[in-house]
């Protein structure tokens, strides 16, 4: 056989004791962020999105793919800021979380899908305590790409559908369901 | 068998015997000499009558039926235990209307 | 269990049946503890069971079940009298069956546990245990052994058997003697008149007095069956012609035997009567060789002939035939079905509504493009699109009776524990809606059932001082109401305590202490978290964590809930369902350049949104509309949160109606009828109210399906309160 090949070979095996990890990256109000490739599912160019009224920002509407109604994510509402203003290279990240025995399709709203890069093990570093602009629970790990670091988000958290289902600032625009608060929200407006 | 003819045209017959199937025939042959006798009155004492069948019921009732068309009256008379037992069974004693006498030591 | 057998699965599900159906049959003797069909249910299911544990070797199934079977025997022969603790014991021996077949289906070569075991053994031991033998057993036995008292009063004269024996020629030289059956007779009961003739014509001297010219027609009251009375003339059969003509009283017993036929299995006419009791064999033979043997004329229908006969009384045959069609009906029906796995069923109807959407798809591009040639074909597939979609939908519809009728069981059960006397009355039961939505309303209504048991009814004693009879109804109806299922839960108990509820509902902190509020708006704080009118829980229905968690299930379903009360007299629960979650019609309309869909059945009109003519209030929102005074919302302003935008165009006012409760949405355009295939939102959506779903338009964009219930609730909530009370009531 091709001894070229059998070296090739035994290189990989050699990666993957080192445990090489592949990651995705992309753009998110001009920051870079990665989630871990085996947690991505596809990613699709941008259609129409239905919004979906009485739903707080980060909830940027619902699309139809192939036949199925996903919602989609505004990552950068979701992690605190301004929601994305959809570009040329916009695009969705379809991910999968886990809910309740169940798995929920989700799409994450990103400014530019950028590439998949290969992260050692030992390179990957744990969150920081604090000082973070993001959610520290959000950060699955640092990862150190030559002199620069990126943060690796943990989309369990991030896209938690127990947390996001909450609907929080829903509760706020609805009010309650109770005539008087109603109606004092509806006078203060 | 006993005979006996009054003066005033009745005629009573007592029966010693049993009026079934076996003895049919001989019943027959008696009840139809008297139909023919022209009496005004047939009596049958049954007292001693030891078992009666449907084929001596027959007989009474024919003779019932021959006494009604030659217009001569049948009186049963004396009925015994076995004729009012088989009586009693077919609710006959209204259509031949004879009074029964029922004997205290009989069952 | 890794490899499913797919015989063991048929097994366990008809297992699952037979048992259910047994629960049935036992909650149904406790009212009429001499139905023959239920207890015929029963036996069926024991012994049918019985006979397929058989097959795959499950010997304590067997066992088990055996015991249970030859009970059952008993009391089909009325040979065991069905009592209420009986009742209570074939329920405890239903539970233990489905128990251990359990067990032997999931570990199939391990022994029972120790535990199944003794309660096995417990069981048998009341099941064959010294219970009480049948007082009311029918006497044939007691009157063969000898004379019979026959109680003469109730010998009402035209309520005896007739008995015609016509003897022939030869009876007597055959050794027969008429008096001598009569005679036997006598021992099954009280003859109460003969009339014995001879043809008149017979002259003594051409008689042969050997000959038989007898024939009796005998006035017979006996509680002996037809069989029986059969038998006595068994011998004198061959010479001479017998018929036996039933009283009138086993005229209706045999009208009711025919009522209560089983449906299982079609039979003749002849067999019908004989199984009843009306016609014997021998009868039946007779009239069949006639028949038979009548070559030439036309031949009669055994019914018929039985009348001319005067074997039997015209009723009887009318009523028998009208069964014997009847099953014939229901066994044609039967035969029908086909059991089929419903998740294909599922994919079927997931299959259908993407057809749907395809079809909208071509239309839209055929219109897009003027393809007025393809219209037509276009046309005619989108009618049998629509045909597709409703057959395919009508086949997971399912009526509700039978989720009602398990109900049964918890009601006797409970009741029992809580030491009331309830009744559940079940109306409405066919009444249908889709399985998937049928499945999902089992636990909320078992909560409200519960609800009704625990909290409702009353004590017999509390029931007595409130000079109301002692057993408590609670009723289950249900029927259709425009495009929903309306799923009523009432019940005659005490009623809910307003001042209560309030009370409770101030110091939870759920409304203000100065708050009026309608008596509507307080029933429906039962549905408020945390909120309970009983002091003590019980272990039923908890601390009243359940009705929120019953208004939340409900209204995943896109269904809603609401509560009426009268104290002291009882409490309505009403549900109201969508019949199916799969494709509705819909009504499209845009507000704000975004799509969505009103349920057709919902919407009673759609009028220009025109001030000339309808008196608007923009403050108060609403609008005075041919002197209806109706609430309304602006779709677009209300959905974007109130960012106005100008009216230029026109706008249109879509009047909707939810149960009682009407308002109108203000949009901007009105797209039509739109078949909607409901796709859901999802679990992210769970919370959100206003809108009950999504679908996929022919475009390929999803648009939203608004709940308009709750969007009713909204509209009438920004009108001032004054306003709202005088339009609620």
């Amino acid at each position: 056989m091709n001894p070229l090949i059998h070296k090739k070979d035994h290189k990989t095996e050699l990666a993957t004791q080192d445990q090489l990890r592949q990651y995705l990256t992309f753009q998110v109000d001009n920051e870079h962020l990665a989630i871990s490739i085996l947690d991505v599912k596809e990613i699709i160019e941008i259609n129409t999105i239905t919004h979906v009224p009485m739903t707080p920002a980060y909830i940027r509407g619902v699309i139809n793919l192939r036949g199925n109604v996903v919602p989609i994510i505004d990552l950068s509402a979701r992690l605190g800021r301004q929601s994305s203003e959809i570009s040329k290279r916009s695009c969705i990240v379809l991910v999968q979380v886990d809910y309740k025995d169940d798995i929920q399709l989700l799409g994450m709203l990103v400014d530019a899908v950028e590439e998949i890069l290969e992260i050692p093990e030992s390179n990957i570093l744990p969150p920081p305590d604090f000082g973070g602009e993001i959610r520290t629970d959000f950060i699955q790990g640092m990862g150190r790409v030559g002199e620069e670091f990126i943060i690796l988000l943990d989309i369990n958290n991030v896209l938690s559908i127990k947390e996001l289902s909450q609907l929080k600032q829903m509760a706020d625009y609805e009010g309650s369901d109770h005539a008087n608060r109603e109606a004092g929200y509806i006078a203060s407006k | 068998m006993t005979v006996k003819v009054s003066h005033d045209g009745t005629v009573q017959l007592a029966i010693h015997d049993e009026m079934t199937i076996y003895n049919a025939h001989s019943l027959k042959e008696m009840f139809l000499d008297h139909c023919h006798s022209g009496a005004q009155e047939l009596q049958i004492d049954l007292s001693a009558v030891t078992e009666i069948d449907s084929a001596g019921v027959q007989l009474l009732l024919l003779l019932k039926l021959e006494a009604q068309k030659r217009g001569f009256i049948l009186r049963l008379l004396r009925h015994s235990e076995a004729v009012i037992e088989v009586f009693e069974l077919l609710k006959l004693s209204i259509y031949f209307g004879d009074p029964i006498v029922i004997h205290a030591n009989w069952k | 269990m890794s490899d499913i057998n797919p015989a063991l699965e048929t097994f366990a599900q008809e297992v699952d049946e037979l048992l259910t159906a047994m629960e049935d049959a036992l909650l149904v003797l406790e009212a009429t503890p001499d139905d023959v069909d239920c207890i015929n249910s029963i036996f069926r299911a024991m012994h049918t069971i019985k006979g397929s544990a058989g097959l795959f070797g499950f010997d304590e199934v067997v066992a088990f079940t055996h015991e249970a079977e030859t009970l059952l025997d008993k009391v089909r022969n009325n040979e065991h009298l069905i009592d209420a603790q009986l009742i209570a014991v074939l329920l405890a021996c239903k539970d233990h069956t489905a128990q251990i077949i359990q067990h032997v289906l999931s570990n199939e070569d391990e022994p029972l546990p120790i535990a199944l075991q003794q309660q096995s053994e417990a069981l048998i031991t009341q099941l064959t245990g010294t219970s009480p033998v049948a007082k009311n057993m029918t006497s044939t036995q007691e009157n063969k052994a000898d004379h019979v008292e026959v109680d003469v009063n109730t010998s009402d004269s035209s309520d005896n058997w007739i008995i015609s024996l016509a003897f022939k020629q030869n009876a007597l030289r055959n050794g027969m003697d008429p008096l001598s059956f009569i005679r036997y007779l006598q021992t099954l009961g009280k003859i109460i008149d003969v009339i014995v003739s001879m043809p008149t014509s017979l002259r003594m001297e051409e008689m042969e007095p050997e000959d038989c010219f007898l024939n009796f027609k005998i006035v017979f009251n006996s509680r002996a069956d037809k069989k029986t009375i059969e038998e006595v003339f068994e011998f004198a059969e061959d010479d001479c012609n017998i018929i036996i003509l039933p009283p009138h009283s086993r005229q209706e017993h045999y009208l009711q035997l025919l009522e209560h036929f089983p449906e299982d299995q079609l039979k003749r006419l002849g067999e019908m009567l004989i199984e009843i009791g009306a016609l014997t064999e021998k009868e039946l033979d007779c009239v069949l060789k006639e028949q038979g043997s009548d070559h030439n004329a036309i031949i009669k229908p055994v019914g018929e002939m039985l009348i001319a006969k005067n074997i039997l009384q015209q009723p009887v045959i009318v009523q028998a035939l009208i069964k014997q069609e009847a099953i014939k009906q229901k066994i044609n029906k039967e035969a029908n079905y086909i059991r089929v796995d419903a998740a294909k069923l599922g994919y079927l109807i997931n299959l259908v509504g993407e057809l749907v959407i395809s079809d909208a798809a071509i239309r839209l591009i055929v219109d897009k493009h003027g393809l007025s040639d393809v219209n037509n074909v276009v046309g005619a597939m989108s009618h049998l699109v629509e045909e597709i979609r409703d057959t395919a939908l009508q086949l997971r519809m399912v009526q509700i009776g039978e989720t009602f009728t398990r109900f049964q069981r918890v009601v006797h059960d409970v009741s029992k524990e809580l030491g009331k006397q309830i009744q559940l009355q079940i109306t409405g039961g066919e009444a249908e809606l889709d399985k998937t939505i049928v499945e999902k309303i089992n636990d909320p209504l078992t909560h409200l059932i519960r609800n009704s048991l625990d909290h409702g009814i009353e004590t017999p004693e509390e029931r007595i001082q409130a000079g109301k009879p002692e057993k408590g109804i609670i009723q289950l109806n249900a029927y259709h109401d425009s495009g929903h299922i309306v799923i009523q839960i009432s019940d005659d108990g005490k009623g809910i305590d307003s001042e209560k509820i309030v009370a409770k509902a101030i110091s939870k902190g759920l409304v203000k202490p100065d708050q009026i509020l309608s008596q509507t708006e307080i029933y429906n704080l039962i549905f408020e978290p945390g909120l309970s009118t009983k002091e003590e829980a019980s272990n039923l229905s908890g601390r009243g964590v359940g009705m929120d968690v019953v208004k939340r299930n409900i209204e995943a379903l896109r269904g809603s809930v609401s509560v009426d009360s009268e104290l002291g007299l009882g409490t309505t629960v009403t549900i109201y369902l969508p019949l199916t979650l799969a494709i509705i019609d819909g009504f499209m309309v845009e507000a704000q350049k975004e799509r969505y869909i009103i349920p057709l059945n919902m919407v009673e009109e759609c009028v220009e949104m025109n001030s000339t003519e309808w008196k608007i209030d923009h403050v108060q929102h609403y609008v005075n509309l041919r002197g209806q005074v109706l609430p309304y919302l602006r779709l677009g302003d209300f959905f974007h949160n109130n960012k106005k935008h100008q009216a230029t165009q026109r706008e249109s006012l879509v009047v909707v109606r939810f149960g009682e409760e009407k308002a109108g949405f203000v949009v901007d355009e009105l797209h039509g009828e739109n078949q909607t295939v409901i796709k859901p939102l999802g679990m992210l959506f769970e919370n959100l109210k206003g809108i009950g779903g999504a679908t996929v338009l022919g475009s390929g964009d999803v648009a939203l399906i608004l709940d308009v219930q709750g969007l009713i609730q909204y509209a009438k909530k920004r009108v001032s309160p004054t306003l709202a009370l005088s339009m609620t009531d």
